[in-house]
């Protein structure tokens, strides 16, 4: 009997092994679902990403849970969007993990902003301008120009860590990069209305978006990057808005309806309801989907018979 | 005469008849050699075009640099170039200093009953330091004044980064892991003041001097446990001698803290934790405790944010000096239950129940009730209120407090804070 057991617990031992072989791919954590996106398609079988942030999410206000520290203790390699972006979550659940694979500078962090070009790199940093981010906006996952770059510092980072499958991370770029090529001039053409559109969004968060497609940013509903809109700066806003002609306001969709509604009511704006990560809006679950989603968002707002 | 003529057209053509042949050889080397000419030329043109485009190239290139250069930043158009040896970009960190942050955080009181009345409290000024140490260890200090107390040492800790087996070890002077709230600075909770509770039974913080030792399972379902070994754990009140934290191992004070995390589903959580510590020698003191928080974050847009519930609960079996020179035990037990929740982007209200004994002498059991709205104009300063009634031996109080605290500089005790 005794012999039996030791026989089922050495099968189920061995057992254990073979598929912990069998299923080696890369344990991947991304902070955001736009880059466990890009990690998915450059990395397909070869990885198993989890992801932190949810789309619909405030990356400023991403809870601290445990159940991250645990995957981010056991992960192969951690994909960050960068420029600051997660500041508010990760570096406590970095400190929690105990994982110095994973550490900022690291190989195994991979940082898909390093071939992206910051926009609003501020010359001076002091609390009284709000949240800003020491390297730039972090916010250019909204461009699919930069969505290329992004991809490449990814599936370099993969490489980096995982030699024996650059073949298969340079497919997978070649791949996604190719999407992204074909989509891109389409959605230029699309997007032509929105050339000399102005638009006031809430946070400071659509500047590579705008820069892409045209639109021209006249503002934000916050008073300053991450501090809440005050009476006066709401009512300056509104009067700018009036002098301006602005007819568009865009609500990332992690931030309250009503001040938007208020604001475009009292300027006879229209409001766009956009997504500043993949999956914040219906149905835009993969990174692509999300670009279109957000453009087709916009355009619906700022076209003439267009509502939300 | 047409004699002549004809004979003389025979000569000519007799006579170009005998040169041609040379003279036809001697064009066409002509032509080849003003082909062959034809053909360098037209070859240095095109190495001249060559040499042309590419420095047209290099011209082009130099200006785009230049204009990319002038308007560094202002463009999304250009494409960064990495250093080669570059695989993250990280905030300029000046490794010569740490990161610094300063709290402050001020009261205004008033109360119906006792000697406390009507004033102004310096609740916290605290100055927090933290700075890798090398690639191994990190430090931190805390140093804190108050109305009540002059600065001090709250903290200065060294903490290990990168021990194998998911093993942290701290040492020096910290607040122990007892618990949820007592190893919170003031300015972290989410009350005016710590609950009397925590103050009575544990001492205020958890602060100890010591080795801290800590475990993080390498499973996916998280659980950590933390044991310790300390002189003492908590502060006690002025008029109390206490038996512990005399220099013997067996006089030393031990802990053990597991904790685990259950996320039950997308949006709502469970942490529980145990806290046991003792002192060995006749069981001088003993701690039992457990916490429990509950979190609803549904990480939406709309006006609700989410909720927090919490509860800790100690159960203290200590032996005291008296006066006499004998000693004698006291069991007493105290502990809280509260929820927050938070409205907005800015706005968090909630209630807070708080049951106390004092921890040795006379038991004056008391009861609080308090209410507190907390507005936060912006992430880096908070106004509060609270109002609290409070049951206790004799009349009753109530207090009204307002508190305003700023944070100057990047500050967050991490993940232990959460």
């Amino acid at each position: 009997m005794a012999f039996r057991l030791a026989s089922a617990a050495l099968s189920i031992a061995v057992m254990a092994l073979l598929s912990t072989a069998a299923s080696a791919s890369l344990r991947v954590v991304a902070t955001t679902p736009d880059v466990a996106d890009m990690a998915r398609q450059i990395g397909g079988d070869r990885v198993l990403v989890t992801t932190i942030a949810e789309g619909s999410q405030d990356p400023h206000k991403v809870p601290v849970k445990p159940s991250f520290v645990t995957k981010l203790n056991r992960a192969d390699a951690l994909v960050v969007q960068g420029l600051g972006l997660e500041h508010a979550f990760l570096p406590a659940l970095l400190e929690a993990a105990r994982n110095p694979r994973i550490a900022p500078g690291a190989p195994a962090y991979i940082d898909s902003s390093l071939y992206v070009e910051a926009l609003e790199v501020p010359t001076s940093t002091n609390r009284s301008q709000g949240e800003l981010h020491p390297l730039g906006n972090p916010h250019f996952n909204m461009d699919p120009v930069q969505g290329k770059r992004m991809a490449r510092a990814i599936a370099e980072g993969l490489e980096r860590i995982d030699p024996d499958g650059a073949a298969a991370y340079r497919d997978g770029l070649a791949r996604f990069t190719a999407v992204l090529d074909e989509r891109i001039p389409g959605w230029l053409a699309l997007a032509a209305p929105l050339r000399g559109v102005k638009a006031v969004s809430y946070h400071q968060d659509l500047s590579y978006f705008a820069n892409r497609f045209g639109l021209v940013l006249d503002g934000t509903i916050e008073t300053k990057p991450g501090v809440p809109a005050t009476p006066k700066h709401l009512e300056d806003l509104v009067a700018q808005m009036k002098r301006d002609e602005v007819r568009l306001v865009i609500r990332e969709v992690a931030y309250e309806m009503p001040l938007a509604e208020t604001v475009a009511k009292k300027t006879g704006a229209r409001v766009a309801t956009v997504a500043t990560l993949t999956g914040g809006l219906p149905g835009a679950d993969t990174y692509v989907a999300f670009v279109e989603a957000n453009l087709r968002a916009v355009l619906a707002a700022a076209s003439p018979a267009g509502s939300e | 005469m047409g004699l002549e003529r004809l004979c003389a057209c025979v000569a000519v053509f007799a006579l170009a008849a005998l040169l041609l042949p040379s003279r036809a050889a001697h064009a066409e080397g002509e032509v080849a050699k003003l082909q062959a000419e034809l053909a360098a030329t037209r070859s240095d043109l095109a190495d001249t075009r060559s040499a042309l485009a590419r420095t047209q190239a290099l011209v082009e290139d130099l200006a785009r640099k230049v204009d990319d250069f002038g308007t560094r930043g202002q463009t999304a158009d250009a494409e960064r170039v990495p250093p080669a040896d570059e695989t993250a970009r990280l905030p300029p960190v000046n490794v010569d200093n740490p990161s610094i942050s300063f709290v402050v955080d001020g009261k205004a009181r008033s109360n119906t009953q006792g000697d406390d009345g009507v004033g102004f409290l310096l609740g916290s000024a605290e100055l927090f330091l933290s700075a890798p140490i090398d690639p191994y260890l990190r430090g931190y200090a805390s140093i804190n004044g108050t109305t009540e107390e002059s600065f001090d040492v709250e903290e200065a800790a060294l903490v290990t980064t990168a021990l194998p087996l998911n093993l942290t070890v701290k040492g020096g002077r910290f607040f122990a892991d007892v618990g949820r709230f007592p190893h919170w600075h003031d300015e972290a909770l989410p009350f005016v003041e710590r609950p009397q509770s925590l103050d009575r039974i544990i001492g205020g913080e958890s602060g100890a001097e010591g080795v801290e030792v800590s475990w993080l399972a390498p499973i996916d379902q998280y659980f950590e446990l933390t044991t310790g070994v300390y002189n003492s754990v908590g502060e006690l009140p002025d008029d109390l001698a206490s038996l512990v934290g005399q220099p013997s191992y067996s006089e030393l004070t031990y802990l053990v803290h597991p904790n685990t995390y259950i996320d039950i589903t997308d949006t709502l959580s469970v942490e529980i934790g145990g806290t046991y510590f003792a002192v060995p020698t006749e069981t001088r003191r003993r701690l039992a405790g457990f916490d429990v928080t509950l979190r609803h974050q549904p990480g939406t847009s709309a006006f609700y944010q989410g909720t927090v519930v919490g509860s800790e609960w100690y159960w203290n079996d200590q032996e005291f000096l008296d006066a006499g020179g004998g000693s004698s035990r006291f069991h007493r037990n105290g502990g809280y239950a509260y929820f927050e929740s938070f409205f907005g982007r800015r706005f968090s209200g909630g209630i807070l129940f708080d049951h106390a004994e004092e921890i040795a002498g006379a038991t004056a059991r008391q009861n609080a009730y308090s209410g507190f709205v907390s507005w936060m104009p912006s992430e880096f300063q908070r106004v509060r209120v609270q109002v609290d009634e409070i049951d206790q031996t004799g009349a009753n109080d109530q207090r009204f407090w307002l508190q305003w605290t700023a944070f100057i500089g990047s500050h967050s005790h991490g993940f232990s804070t959460r």
